[in-house]
C-alpha cells in the first residue's frame, strides 16, 4: 500500500515533469567512474550507480562526456524538477541486433531495448529520500526499483524497498557471463534491506533480502556483501553472497579491479558461483571478465571485451568464450551511439554457443 | 609508522588489482572455448546423467523438450515445488504450457498457440515478461536462436510432439500438484493430463471436484471423523490442448488437505472425443481420487 502509494507520487512528478520538459538522452559505465577516478555516487543518486543521474552526472554528460557541447544559449538539463528535493530522469535503448548461427538463417531483430522513467524525492535532504526506477516500455509497466533511503550517502545509510543487489561491476551489458551468472545484474531487483558505508576511499554495502530465486516461494534469503577500495588511478573490489532457495542454495564470490593508464581504462571480474539443486547435484561456474575501454577522442570510445565461461568445472571440454568490440560515439550530449560485434565460441556440437551478433544501438538518457 | 602501514596496505591492494588485470589478460591469450570431445549438445558428459539432448533443435516440440525444457528448466521446474507449480519435465511440460494461463500474469497464455509474442514463455525467456526475472534463472539467457525455434513452434501453432500421441485407453497420464505434494503456498491452478484428447461437450461441472478434507476427534468417545466440503473450483479444456483438464479454485485455497476427485458417475464423467471411458484409476466405485495434496503455509 505504501509503495504503491510512493509509486503514484512519484510517478505523478515524473509524468508532470516530462510534459513540460524535451527529453534528452545520454549513458553511463563503471569504466568512467575509473577514468574520472570518482566513486559512483559521484554521478548516479544510487550509491551502487546506475539509474537516475545527480546534478554531477548530468553536468558531466552535458560538458564533458559527448564529443560537442549543447549551443549555447540552449537550457541546461539538471534533472532536477523542485530544486533540492525532486529529480527525475530516465533511459531509452533501441537497437538493431543481426544474429547469425550455424546451421540457421541469419535473423534480425529491431526495436526498443527499454525505456526506464526515474524518480528521486528528497524528503529531508541528505536524510531521508525515495526513489523510483519504473520500466514503462516495453511490454506492460514494471517497478524495477522502490526504496525509501535512510542517512547521509556520503557517510552511512540503509536502504529499504526494492533494489537490485551490489555485486561486481554494474555493467550496461546485463548479458556478460559475469552478471548473467551470478545472477546479480540491473533485470532482476530483490527486496530488502541494504546498510551501506562510504568513506573516502572505501565504499561497502551489506544486504539482506528475500533473494530473486525465492520470488515464488514464502522462504528463503539472501545476504549479499561488498567492499570497494577506490583510489585516483585504480580500485579493486571483492563481493560475497549467499542464497538460501527451494531451488537450491548458491554461494557467490566475487573479485573484481580496475586500472586507469592515460586513455585506457582496464577492468576485470572473477566470479565462482556453486549453486545446489541441479539434478547431478551442485555445479560449481566460473565466469570471467576483462575490458579495455579506449578513449580515442572526447566522445569517442572503443571497447574491447573478453570473456570467459566455465560452465561446470568438474567437466572437461565445455568452456565458452566470447569477444566483443564495441564502439561508442557520443555525438552530443544526453546521446549515445553504439556499433559492436560480439563472437561467441563454445562447443562445436552446440550451435547456439558459436553464434556472432552484430548490432546499432541508440542509447539516451535524460 | 600508520602512515608507512596504510602505504604499504594501498600498494598490496594495487598488486592485487594489476595481478588480476594481468592474470586475466593472460587468459585470454591462452584461455578459449572447449572442443565438446565427451559431452552431449548441453554440454555435459555423454555418459552423465544431466545431459538431455542429442537431437538436433528445431521448431518441433519433441526437440524443444530434448534440448530446453528437460535439460535447462526441469532442473529447477519439476517435481511438487516446481516454481508456479509449473512442471517442464516431458511427462507435465505440453499439458501445462499449451494455453494454460500464466500464474504470474494471468491474462496470457504461457504458450498462445500462433501468437508467440503473446505468449507468456516467450516474454520469461526474452526477459521482458511483467513480472519475476528472466529465464533460465541465474543461467545465461537462452540464445536469440533457441527462443527463435519456440517461438516457431508457437507460430505454427504449437502441436504436441510424436512422443504425445494417441494412448488406447482414456487415462490420467499426470498430474500437477503431484500426488503427496506438501505445497508451501496455495495453487492459483490444477491441472490433470490425460492420454487422449478430451471431449469438452461431455464436460459438466461435477465432472472433477476438489474435495477438502477436515478431520476432528469426538470429545465425548475420542473418535476420528473426516468431513469433506467440496470446493468451488472452475473446469476448463484450453482449446488446442484438448489433452488437459484445467481445475481453477474461484478463491484462495485455505492451509489444509485436499483431493482431486473425477466423477465415475455416467451422467458426467469425462469422456474422450471418439467416446472412450476413463479407465479405473486409484480408486472404484462412484469416483476416482486422482491425487491428494496439502497446503501448509510457511510462518
Amino acid at each position: 500500500m505504501r509503495r504503491s502509494a510512493l509509486r503514484g507520487l512519484l510517478l505523478l512528478s515524473a509524468a508532470a515533469a516530462a510534459g513540460t520538459l524535451l527529453p534528452q538522452l545520454a549513458s553511463a559505465e563503471p569504466y568512467l567512474a575509473i577514468q574520472q577516478g570518482l566513486k559512483c555516487i559521484m554521478c548516479h543518486v544510487n550509491p551502487t550507480g546506475g539509474g537516475a543521474r545527480t546534478l554531477f552526472g548530468d553536468v558531466f554528460a552535458e560538458n564533458v562526456m559527448a564529443a560537442t557541447t549543447l549551443p549555447a544559449g540552449f537550457p541546461a538539463w539538471t534533472g532536477q524538477v523542485v530544486p533540492d528535493f525532486v529529480r527525475i530522469g530516465g533511459d531509452l535503448r533501441a537497437d538493431w541486433t543481426r544474429s547469425t548461427m550455424p546451421h540457421s538463417p541469419i535473423t534480425d531483430q529491431v526495436g526498443l531495448e527499454q525505456m526506464r522513467l526515474y524518480a528521486d524525492v528528497s524528503v529531508i535532504p541528505n536524510k531521508l529520500g525515495l526513489y523510483l526506477d519504473e520500466l514503462v516500455a516495453p511490454g506492460a509497466a514494471q517497478t524495477m526499483e522502490a526504496y525509501a533511503r535512510y542517512g547521509d550517502t556520503s557517510n552511512w545509510y540503509i536502504k529499504a524497498g526494492q533494489f537490485y543487489l551490489p555485486f561486481g561491476w554494474r555493467l550496461q551489458d546485463q548479458t556478460a557471463f559475469v552478471r548473467q551468472v551470478t545472477g546479480i545484474n540491473m533485470t532482476a531487483a530483490d527486496d530488502g534491506i541494504e546498510l551501506g558505508l562510504e568513506r573516502p576511499n572505501w565504499s561497502g554495502q551489506l544486504d539482506v533480502t528475500k533473494g530473486v530465486a525465492n520470488v515464488s516461494s514464502p522462504s528463503g534469503y539472501q545476504v549479499t556483501g561488498q567492499l570497494v577500495r577506490i583510489q585516483p588511478l585504480w580500485r579493486i573490489g571483492a563481493a560475497a553472497a549467499y542464497t538460501h532457495a527451494t531451488a537450491g542454495d548458491r554461494q557467490t564470490y566475487g573479485l573484481f579491479a580496475g586500472l586507469h593508464t592515460g586513455p585506457v581504462v582496464w577492468l576485470s571480474e572473477a566470479d565462482l558461483v556453486r549453486q545446489a539443486g541441479f539434478s547431478n547435484g551442485t555445479r560449481s561456474m566460473v565466469p570471467l571478465l576483462g575490458e579495455i575501454d579506449w578513449l580515442l577522442h572526447r566522445g569517442h570510445n572503443l571497447k574491447l571485451t573478453y570473456e570467459f565461461y566455465d560452465p561446470e568445472l568438474n567437466v572437461h571440454n565445455n568452456q565458452q568464450t566470447r569477444w566483443s568490440a564495441v564502439y561508442e560515439l557520443t555525438p552530443i550530449p544526453f546521446l549515445q551511439l553504439r556499433a559492436g560485434f560480439r563472437r561467441y565460441q563454445g562447443i562445436p556440437q552446440n550451435d547456439a554457443e558459436n553464434r556472432t551478433l552484430a548490432f546499432l544501438e541508440m542509447h539516451g538518457f535524460f | 609508522m600508520l602512515t608507512a602501514i596504510k602505504r604499504r596496505a594501498r600498494f598490496a591492494l594495487l598488486r592485487i588489482a594489476v595481478l588480476q588485470l594481468s592474470g586475466l589478460l593472460a587468459a585470454a591469450l591462452g584461455a578459449c572455448s572447449g572442443n565438446g570431445k565427451g559431452l552431449d549438445a548441453n554440454g555435459q558428459p555423454l555418459n552423465g546423467s544431466g545431459g538431455g539432448g542429442n537431437v538436433p533443435l528445431a521448431a518441433d516440440f519433441d526437440s524443444i523438450q530434448a534440448n530446453v525444457f528437460t535439460p535447462i528448466c526441469s532442473v529447477c521446474h519439476s517435481g511438487a515445488a516446481a516454481p508456479e507449480g509449473l512442471m517442464l519435465d516431458a511427462q507435465h511440460s505440453y499439458s501445462l504450457l499449451v494455453n494454460v494461463p500464466s500464474t504470474e500474469v494471468p491474462s496470457l497464455l504461457r504458450v498462445d498457440p500462433g501468437n508467440p509474442d503473446n505468449s507468456y514463455i516467450i516474454q520469461k525467456l526474452e526477459g521482458h515478461a511483467a513480472v519475476g526475472a528472466q529465464m533460465p534463472f541465474g543461467e545465461p539467457p537462452l540464445p536469440a536462436s533457441t527462443i527463435a525455434f519456440i517461438a516457431q513452434w508457437i507460430t505454427d501453432g504449437a502441436p504436441p510432439g510424436q512422443s504425445g500421441g494417441a494412448a488406447e485407453a482414456l487415462a490420467v497420464a499426470a498430474v500437477a500438484p503431484l500426488d503427496a505434494a506438501q505445497l508451501e503456498r496455495p495453487p492459483a491452478q490444477m491441472a490433470l493430463t490425460f492420454t487422449r484428447a478430451l471431449d469438452a461437450t461431455h464436460l459438466d461441472p461435477n465432472s472433477a471436484r476438489l474435495e477438502r478434507l477436515t478431520r476432528s476427534i469426538s470429545a465425548a468417545d475420542g473418535t476420528e471423523t473426516q468431513s469433506v466440503t467440496v470446493m468451488p473450483i472452475e473446469l476448463h479444456i484450453p482449446a488446442g490442448n484438448e489433452r488437459t483438464l484445467l481445475l481453477t479454485p474461484r478463491g484462495v485455497l485455505p492451509e489444509g488437505d485436499y483431493q482431486i476427485v473425477l466423477s465415475r458417475d455416467a451422467a458426467d464423467e469425462l469422456a474422450s472425443r471418439d467416446g472412450a471411458r476413463l479407465a479405473p484409476t486409484t480408486t472404484s466405485g462412484a469416483n476416482d481420487i486422482v491425487a491428494r495434496f496439502s497446503v501448509r503455509m510457511q510462518p
